[in-house]
């Protein structure tokens, strides 16, 4: 039987004359996916002979995983797909636009390097019909056009990018035999976490642990706990009012929340290696503290992409898990979540483009790459049950559940601060400088 | 006499000092490096390269139990090794994370669950228990073991024959050598011509042609590349191979021009003047005198365009593209650190893999580096 869909579905594929000799990772046809989304896609393009070049931000492994997702709309259109990528591609990407050989599409995680390029007209704008399509598709999903929304080169606001693929950030990691060794149970509230950590130290141990480093972009993951703890003691108006600028670095809301994570990291007893070794140890070998023999520490906050770095055969679920970096129970702010994201732009305009962009529409091609490994998304169209591991299926929930979702504040604040003084000022305030002189600090970068 | 040699010996020692300083400067980062790419990447996390090279005891990360069970004389067992390569020897280990060196090796202690579990000095263990064990979480063992250094060549296997996709340096190692040969070729053979013009050819304004080649010496390449590329796009040549070529052959000529007309200057003016009054043209002093007689200069500057060339970076990922076709070595080196760059242990392997090439150029041809960089300063 299922030889004769699959021989069906090959036959539909030759007709709409998109077969390739591709290695598809999943047979078409077979398993739980939503092979209908993808018959459709199939039979309503036909663009043989066309190329397709993609630049994007994954490498390596991730890499691999992209290109899974890439052959199905090779097989499906009948374009041929380049896809590539640098280490620089932020630079990369300036540099090809402004001397005009731009890729067909651009996938990149900074949604304020989009909007410089879309302000200087180097981004095809999406329509209103897609834009409609995000709101009613994805979860949270005014906020999510609102991430692709930017003003164009003649001042009018349109949707110009698509968000593919989302990281949740709001996460802590933990190794759930140490908890167990110690008799710790996961925290349900901000007051719950903070005793816990208290708690940890009265036992003897070292609750937390934290590395800045990461070579040019060292102070980043500091960001990532401003911005949490901002979302968990201010409202998300109060978070956008600061993100766009409309109240500065320096008000009290602000200094709040990074007092608040000075709660954490600013206390030798608190970290691993004491408040010095925060800002000097690398984020990718920060983890492994987790893991180490005794534990340095019991506890990590970081994004969902963090177990590449975890020891070689750790499991997530067995070795390592996670939990909500919880919200204050004396707050009624419900349950935000702190995410990511990778946006997906036509930089020279096409009928392959539009097709690639109708493509990441369907929900093949986000149940393809969840189905392995690294991808949660907020489309509502892909089945949950597909995710590849528990931890995964976990984070996408949280992501379909999340009462309040907002983007990474330093990738949508212009780069100055987003990817300059507020990465240094957190580093110098993790140094000893009062949240006050820091935050002085990296509003003075703000462009004027 | 002894008091005018004395201080012979003592400048003799300081160039033999800092010789070695230099040899030492160069050769311990080098050598870190070829350490490093044999290690796994837990292995470059866990310790530095210079611990690698002998016995170490370390408390190591905690090892899950695993292994089916056998009933025998109705007990149940699971029996296995902690360590997939033996050589390892462990002192002390432990059950918790609270206690991680709790008992001896060969020690016998009793789970929380109610399972005996014995560890032996090689890593051998074995669990057992009156009741089946089929539904028990199995423990983690904590261990503190000396382990013998240990040594991989997966790192280079993957490099070479298993890559990722975009990491294919077998590949990029063919891509910079169409890159960097005609690259180092093309602004030769134009320089060579140009050097002969400016330093033997009488016309009006070969000072100022001159002192103009010096100033574009100074000219940052960053400035041009974008308004190259443009160019280059509006002409039809787009981002390719003969665009990279084009833009290395410009950015090389200042020096090369400048480096073999110094040199061509320097030859003796008789041989020329006599090759004139014999009645020999330009192009024929160009050929049959000045170029064999510049080898060495040309050779140095080969060396430092080809090096130039087959190190640069940023001219090839500005002028080329970034596909697999077109990836040159050292974008390939920066994409094999991986989406966050943190695979150190294939990018030491890859860079070992890359430097060879300049490596056997300088050897094979360093008399002429020599001789090449006091072309331009010493006459």
């Amino acid at each position: 039987m299922t030889r004769a869909i699959f021989a069906g579905a090959a036959v539909v594929a030759l007709a709409a004359g998109g077969a390739f000799a591709q290695d598809l990772k999943f047979p078409v046809g077979e398993g739980n996916f939503n092979w209908d989304s993808y018959k459709a896609f199939d039979e309503a393009t036909n663009l043989d002979g066309q190329s397709l070049t993609i630049f994007g931000p994954w490498r390596g492994e991730d890499q691999a995983l992209v290109d899974s997702v890439l052959a199905y709309f090779t097989a499906a259109s009948g374009v041929k797909v380049n896809y590539s990528s640098s280490e620089g591609y932020e630079q990369q990407i300036m540099v090809d636009t402004q001397a005009g050989s731009p890729p067909d599409i651009a996938i990149l995680p900074q949604p304020g390097l989009i909007s410089e390029l879309v302000a200087k007209g180097y981004v095809a704008p999406l329509g209103d019909e897609t834009k409609a399509w995000l709101e009613e598709n994805y979860a949270a999903g005014a906020d999510w056009a609102k991430l692709g929304t930017y003003k164009g080169k003649d001042g009018t606001e349109a949707l110009y990018a698509f968000p593919y693929k989302a990281d949740v950030k709001s996460l802590v990691w933990y190794s759930p035999d140490n908890f167990a060794d110690a008799g710790y149970d996961v925290p349900e509230t901000m007051e719950d976490l903070k005793a816990l950590t208290e708690q940890i130290v009265a036992d003897g141990g070292t609750p937390w642990c934290i590395g800045l480093g990461s070579g040019g972009a060292t102070g980043w993951p500091a960001t990532d706990w401003v911005e949490d703890l901002m979302l968990r003691t201010q409202s998300p108006e109060t978070y956008d009012k600061w993100v766009s600028h409309e109240i500065p670095f320096t008000d009290p809301a602000v200094i709040e929340a990074i007092n608040d994570f000075g709660w954490f990291a600013k206390n030798n007893a608190f970290v691993a290696g004491g408040t010095a070794a925060v800002a000097s140890t690398d984020f990718r070998d920060s983890p492994k503290g987790l893991f180490s023999s005794p534990p340095q520490c019991y506890m990590h906050h970081q994004a969902s992409f963090i177990p590449s770095f975890f020891p070689e055969g750790t499991v997530v679920g067995e070795d390592a898990d996670f939990f909500y970096f919880p919200a204050y129970a004396g707050k009624d702010l419900g349950k935000p979540v702190l995410g990511a994201g990778t946006l997906a732009f036509i930089t020279k305009d096409g009928d392959a483009a539009r097709a690639f962009i109708e493509f990441l529409k369907t929900p093949i091609a986000h149940e393809i790459w969840m189905a392995q490994n690294g991808f949660v998304t907020p489309f509502k169209g892909a089945k949950t049950e597909l995710y590849g591991t528990p931890a995964l299926k976990k984070q996408g929930e949280m992501l379909l559940d999340a009462t309040t979702f907002r983007f990474d504040g330093s990738d949508l604040m212009p780069g100055a601060v987003g990817a300059g003084s507020f990465w240094t000022g957190m580093v110098d305030f993790v140094g000893g400088k009062s949240a006050e002189d820091a935050a002085a600090q990296i509003d003075a970068a703000w462009p004027k | 006499m002894d008091n005018i040699a004395g201080s012979k010996p003592a400048l003799t020692w300081a160039v033999h000092i800092s010789a070695v300083l230099l040899v030492a400067l160069w050769v311990f980062p080098t050598l870190g490096l070829l350490v490093s790419s044999f290690r796994t990447s837990d292995q470059i996390a866990g310790s530095g390269w210079w611990q690698a090279l002998s016995t170490q005891e370390a408390r190591m990360p905690a090892i899950r139990l695993k292994g089916e069970e056998a009933l025998k004389d109705g007990v149940f067992m699971i029996e296995g090794n902690l360590f997939d390569a033996s050589g390892a020897e462990i002192s002390r280990w432990g059950i918790n994370s609270k206690d991680v060196e709790a008992f001896e090796a060969g020690e016998t202690t009793a789970l929380p669950s109610g399972e005996a579990l014995t560890v032996e000095a090689d890593g051998t263990y074995r669990l057992s228990s009156t009741q089946s064990m089929a539904d028990l979480r199995m423990p983690r063992v904590f261990v503190t073991a000396e382990t013998p250094p240990q040594f991989t060549l997966d790192n280079y296997d993957t490099v070479l024959f298993k890559p990722a996709p975009g990491q294919s340096v077998g590949k990029a190692f063919l891509n910079t050598l169409t890159v960097s040969i005609p690259a180092t070729i093309i602004p030769i053979l134009i320089a060579a011509f140009a050097a002969y013009a400016l330093a033997w050819m009488e016309f009006p304004g070969r000072a100022l042609l001159v002192a103009a080649v010096v100033g574009l010496l100074v000219v940052p390449l960053q400035l041009a590349l974008i308004p190259l590329l443009q160019f280059h796009n509006a002409i039809g040549i787009g981002k390719g191979y003969l665009g990279v070529w084009l833009a290395h052959t410009g950015f090389g000529l200042p020096l090369a021009i400048y480096l073999l007309r110094n040199y061509m200057a320097g030859l003796p003016r008789d041989i020329i003047e006599n090759a004139k009054v014999d009645g020999a043209t330009d192009f024929q002093i160009f050929t049959k005198i000045i170029l064999p007689l510049s080898f060495p200069a040309l050779a140095s500057f080969a060396i430092f365009q080809f090096l130039w060339t087959w190190n640069d970076l940023l001219v090839a990922m500005v002028f080329l593209g970034t596909t697999d076709n077109e990836m040159v070595l050292t974008g390939t080196l920066l994409n094999l650190m991986g989406s966050r760059g943190g695979d150190w242990e294939i990018l030491s392997a890859s860079a070992f893999i890359s430097i060879a090439v300049p490596l056997a150029v300088f050897f094979a041809m360093q008399k002429y580096l020599v001789r090449g960089l006091l072309a331009g300063s010493v006459k």
